[in-house]
């Protein structure tokens, strides 16, 4: 009896040890992750955003651009549904009907009241405003390279209104949906900063891997090059770089070449990372086992260095994303970033500059708010996966 | 001595060469500009009312030396920025670039040192006692306070403050001197002036500046705290402040001065963004008037350069700095 509740929980912690010894490097970041509390609430407030983004022409109401604008209602309030009013109880929700005027009473401008009385009620999975899931539609400069392609049209949208607009976040001076505009504006912000950090992240690879494999002379010169780029102020540079774009280019075109412009200028950090992390390992013996078997230096780096310490890469990724994201927003807040008619966050934001919007429109800001919650998400996620990479992270506390 | 004036005189090499790379980079940004000087001049006088030809565009080429070899114009331009401090002509402006920058990057320069310096003034106490914390409630809410020092954008910070004092005092506070001083010399009024209003940026800039410095001073004490000789010296009976500034604070902080340098690069970027929100004069505000406005690649090369070159010489300062006061660093630099 007594040997046998000894040995149970033996065994269990056994087989936990087991567990432990034999789980995969992934396994291990994953269980430290996990124990992570704020890290995972970021991780999922981020993939709410992510999803956001991603199902963006499905949630919003109204087309974000020119296109879904609202006449009646242009710099208007946020209307939030209701249930209940001086008027009684509704299992649907409804908001209240605002009507524009323009008469002598109103000294002949346009001016919108909100009529309590009347209601207009949301109905869920209303059609509403066309999109395609698929749609690629890029007028890049030449026309060999242009691309119209679509599929996957939906007309299908989770709430409207029955009559009138709903605008949960109200909307801004052309009657754009602010609602709308910034779930898309999240994805493109996203978009953006993924292939920026991509580009960035070849570069780094190609040139970190180089100049830490090779060492010497090579990895002098080339350091030398990084430090010299990691020097520059790195907005000042997005700056002058992007001020080469030409106005009249489309905004797909922009999109591509900021996201270019971003990588181009972000890779150094990273480049150093590798690079330290390669000098460190190439003079261990499995290398020189490689080396010996008469393996190319381009098979070593990708089959034997680059694996050993994927997760670290991943990790550093996942650093520079809030940084990526930044840059774009601060570049398409000076005005030479994304313009209007595409919806990044940085380009909502340059609506925000005013003082006008500050002290009559404050909804305007309400995008800010998603963009502070999307960098602060990354970063968490970003510091709790550091965290969970290094094997030292639990010894030392 | 011999060793450390060698040691100086090699970081002095680096610190050229990497303004040397620096200036290849910006150069060639503004040469990829599409549109030349020449082009630029005469497009003027063509607004002028004259008349202008093919041949007119290469015979201005030719007296502003454009019609030279690429690296050897690179030459040409270096030799007058480092040799004379000359950054040539402003083509849109027609204006001299120094004499447009004057002022105005001194005033840029003193305002991000000063909030450099602030946000040390402020991170290195706060980190220490930090580090040195047991409680969850102070390390968790600094830990936000960083955390937010990088997540909410400081264009929010200095629009919630202008309102702010626009409703409260009917100022909005922008700008960086009254109306009366814009234009005069410089005097102890226009200082006092200058001041009043420079407190505004410097605080913008040094925000999120603290909160980096302060995780940064609270990672590298926490590294320090746990070690040997700290547990000894405790056991020797040192405790409070003066065991945290005797003993690890001292070793903590040989990094910072470190990375001084790269918090600089850091200012530098949220400069033009709160230059433009807080309308100021200086050389942030004139990086995005020559970069988004009439893309004016002399100017907008001559700040960058600017710019990175007082980056560049922060670096070599603090490296000299830490072999200085730091006997680790200058025994291993040299032997």
């Amino acid at each position: 009896m007594t040997t046998q509740a000894a040995t149970a929980p033996t065994k269990r912690d056994q087989k936990a040890k087991e567990a432990y010894f034999t789980a995969s490097q992934t396994q291990l970041i994953w269980h430290r992750f996990k124990s992570n509390r704020s890290a995972m609430i970021a991780g999922w407030a981020l993939i709410i955003m992510v999803l956001m983004g991603l199902f963006a022409p499905f949630l919003s109401p109204y087309n974000p651009t020119v296109a879904g604008r609202d006449v009646n209602y242009e710099n208007g309030a946020p209307q939030i549904p209701k249930f209940w009013d001086h008027n009684g109880f509704s299992a649907r929700p409804f908001i209240y009907a605002v009507e524009r005027e323009r008469s002598i009473k109103t000294n002949f401008r346009w001016v919108t009241t909100v009529n309590k009385e009347k209601r207009h009620y949301i109905h869920f999975f209303v059609k509403g405003w066309k999109y395609s899931l698929i749609d690629f539609e890029w007028d890049l400069p030449g026309r060999a390279l242009d691309v119209n392609f679509t599929a996957l049209t939906f007309d299908r949208h989770l709430f409207g209104a029955d009559e009138g607009q709903v605008h949960v976040f109200g909307t801004d001076s052309s009657g754009k949906d602010i609602f709308s505009r910034t779930l898309h504006a999240i994805w493109t912000s996203l978009a953006v900063g993924t292939l920026g950090v991509l580009i960035s992240f070849i570069l780094a690879l190609i040139i970190g891997g180089v100049s830490g494999y090779f060492g010497g002379w090579i990895d002098s010169i080339l350091q030398m090059f990084t430090d010299a780029i990691r020097t520059v102020p790195p907005i000042p540079l997005f700056m002058a770089m992007a001020a080469f774009m030409p106005d009249e280019w489309s905004s797909e075109t922009r999109f591509f070449v900021i996201s270019l412009i971003l990588g181009l200028v972000g890779w150094p950090t990273l480049a150093r990372r590798i690079r330290t992390h390669l000098l460190t390992e190439r003079s261990q013996e499995y290398v020189l086992a490689a080396q010996l078997a008469g393996a190319p230096a381009g098979h070593i780096i990708r089959k034997h260095l680059l694996p050993s310490f994927t997760s670290y890469i991943i990790v550093d990724l996942m650093i520079s994303f809030p940084y990526m994201v930044r840059s774009e927003t601060a570049l398409s807040f000076i005005g030479l970033g994304l313009k209007d008619p595409v919806n990044s966050l940085g380009a909502l934001m340059q609506n925000v500059s005013k003082a006008d919007v500050l002290l009559n429109y404050q909804w305007y800001f309400i995008p800010v708010i998603f963009f502070i919650a999307l960098v602060l998400a990354f970063v968490f996620v970003g510091d709790g996966l550091r965290d969970a990479a290094d094997p030292y992270s639990g010894v030392k506390k | 001595m011999a060793q450390f004036v060698q040691f100086t005189l090699q970081r002095a090499a680096m610190a050229i060469v990497t303004l040397l790379m620096v200036s290849l980079i910006v150069f060639t940004l503004m040469e990829l500009v599409p549109g030349t000087c020449a082009e630029r001049y005469l497009a003027f006088k063509n607004t002028q009312g004259s008349q202008i030809t093919l041949a007119d565009i290469e015979a201005e080429k030719k007296r502003l030396g454009l019609d030279r070899p690429f690296l050897v114009r690179w030459g040409s331009w270096v030799e007058s920025v480092f040799v004379e401090g000359e950054f040539g002509d402003s083509c849109i402006l027609r204006l001299n670039i120094n004499q447009l920058l004057a002022d105005k990057f001194w005033i840029s320069l003193a305002i991000c040192l000063v909030a450099l310096f602030a946000s040390y003034l402020i991170a290195i106490p706060v980190g220490i006692i930090s580090a040195s914390s047991k409680s969850a409630l102070t390390n968790n809410s600094l830990r936000f306070v960083s955390y937010l020092g990088l997540a909410l954008p400081n264009f929010l910070l200095a629009l919630i403050i202008m309102l702010f004092s626009t409703v409260m005092f009917g100022d909005s506070l922008t700008g960086l001197f009254s109306k009366e001083f814009r234009d005069a010399a410089w005097s102890w009024p226009k200082f006092l002036d200058f001041l009043k209003h420079a407190w505004l940026p410097i605080f913008i800039l040094g925000w999120s500046a603290t909160a980096f410095a302060l995780q940064t001073v609270r990672a590298l004490m926490l590294d320090e705290i746990g070690k040997l000789y700290v547990t000894a010296a405790s056991a020797r009976g040192i405790t409070g402040r003066r065991l945290l500034w005797r003993y690890p604070a001292r070793h903590a902080l040989g990094p910072v001065i470190n990375s001084l340098g790269f918090d600089l690069n850091r200012i530098f970027n949220e400069l033009p963004v709160v230059a433009l929100i807080l309308t100021l004069t200086e050389a942030g505000a004139l990086l995005i008037e020559a970069l988004a406005r009439s893309n004016d690649q002399q100017l907008a090369g001559a700040i960058i350069f600017l710019l990175t070159a007082s980056i560049v010489f922060l670096n070599f300062v603090t490296d000299i700095l830490l072999a200085l006061m730091d006997p680790r660093v200058r025994r291993g630099l040299m032997g």
